[in-house]
């Protein structure tokens, strides 16, 4: 189980983003390095990589409100 | 296609689903065509540094260089008339009008020398240039930057007019309209576009082969199959009339949803069989209402002796006013999933 979540590096201050984009479903198997989703911040479109390989099961939906660090997916083995 | 909101029935299943955003999928044809073809040209407002307000062209660049790929001064008219000056000497240029609000300063080029230079140099002379422009409204933008205008271009002989509802049928219609000698207003609705701050409809958000595929500029799509009532949509409305037909299906009414995709030409066999097996038509446009896309598709379906009405067609459009900054006012006046359902409710009620 990788846990998916919004990296630190993603932008510099603490707002808030959200998620615009998945390009992938619940449920849908995805290879590590996948772009699983784009996510906005402040007008600019950050890119969501798959840390590793499995089933993903998707915890925020696109459009809802994010913060840095928050845990946005899982993917299964 | 597995997509949640949108059945588009011509995309070809595939073994691992590769989603991608309109904005994507135009920037991944445009990659491919430039590759493909040195004949390919792209110009415009902000296309080369910045890959695109709409986020159409990045990395055209770096990959093409700036003879290719041109940065453009706020001159409308002279870089679209440029392009059609160029299409009579063998480029094939992609030109971006950001807005098609700002088509006013720049119409001359459109409609008078595009359109035309085929006619009138008795097809000697051909225009393949595509014309990319942003439609739509939603988010508060104003009368200047939130218009759709699809009927004004679609109006004028001598233009193919499309508007793609999702990125499988954007990249194959992109890479049909550049191969295509006539001029193309390749028209995309911002709401649907995969850039976040304008939010996406998530049916917009599809499938996209990695190779290259043709989608038709002349054919319409039956997204959803249905047998009591025909929802017409382009663009976004597309999207509402799905969302609408889910609604309706749990009251027991199957809808057929027809995405237009072409409004020039107009794909009007595809309107006639569905009217005809149904017997009742909604269209859905958010252009303007007068002289507008919703009258064409009625007409069409009006003129044909073999539909058999069991109710007057209806037509759901953008009130003739401009559109307004305030967005209570702005949601107010937009066509939305919940007006379509009551007209198609009160379709299927008439006596």
């Amino acid at each position: 189980m990788a846990l998916v979540t919004i990296p630190d590096s993603m932008w510099d201050d603490d707002s808030e983003g959200f998620i615009s984009s998945w390009f992938y479903a619940d449920g849908d198997d995805v290879v590590e390095g996948d772009l699983l989703a784009e996510v906005m911040n402040e007008k600019v479109a950050n890119e969501l990589y798959a840390p590793a390989s499995g089933v993903l099961e998707i915890v925020v939906a696109a459009e809802e409100p994010i913060t840095k660090g928050q845990l946005v997916a899982r993917i299964g083995g | 296609m597995s997509s949640p909101d949108t059945e588009t029935l011509e995309a070809p299943a595939a073994s691992r689903q590769r989603r991608l955003t309109i904005a994507r999928a135009l920037n991944e044809a445009l990659h491919q065509e430039m590759a493909a073809d040195n004949s390919v040209l792209v110009m415009g407002e902000d296309l080369g540094k910045m890959g695109g307000v709409w986020g159409t062209t990045g990395g055209l660049l770096d990959a093409y260089g700036a003879e290719r790929v041109r940065d453009t001064p706020i001159s409308e008219a002279g870089f679209i008339g440029a392009a059609v000056g160029m299409a009579a000497a063998g480029i094939r240029p992609v030109v971006e009008l950001m807005f098609v609000d700002f088509f006013g300063v720049c119409m001359n080029a459109i409609s008078s020398l595009a359109a035309k230079q085929s006619f009138f140099s008795g097809g000697k002379v051909k225009c393949p240039m595509v014309l990319m422009t942003s439609v739509g409204g939603g988010y508060s933008d104003a009368g200047q930057h939130s218009q759709c205008l699809y009927a004004t271009f679609g109006h004028l002989p001598g233009l193919k007019v499309v508007i793609p509802t999702n990125a499988y049928d954007a990249k194959g219609m992109l890479l049909s309209a550049i191969r295509d000698d006539n001029p193309v207003v390749f028209m995309f609705h911002k709401g649907l576009q995969g850039m976040g701050w304008l939010g996406t409809a998530p049916g917009s958000v599809v499938h996209v082969p990695e190779g290259d595929y043709l989608v038709p500029l002349d054919k319409a799509a039956v997204v959803r199959e249905g047998s009591d009532i025909t929802l017409v949509g382009l663009g976004l409305t597309t999207h509402h009339a799905v969302d609408a037909a889910k609604v309706l299906a749990k009251e027991g009414i199957s809808a057929e949803v027809i995405d237009l995709r072409s409004i020039a030409p107009l794909d009007r066999e595809t309107i006639l069989a569905s009217v005809r097996k149904t017997g009742r038509l909604v269209v859905a446009d958010e252009d303007y209402l007068s002289y507008g896309v919703s009258a064409e598709v009625i007409a069409t379906a009006c003129e044909d002796s073999a539909v058999k009405w069991k109710s007057r067609p209806r037509r759901l459009a953008y009130p003739d006013i401009p559109i307004p900054y305030s967005a209570v006012l702005e949601q107010e006046a937009l066509p939305n999933v919940e007006r379509l359902v009551d007209l198609a409710r009160a379709a299927m009620t008439e006596k």
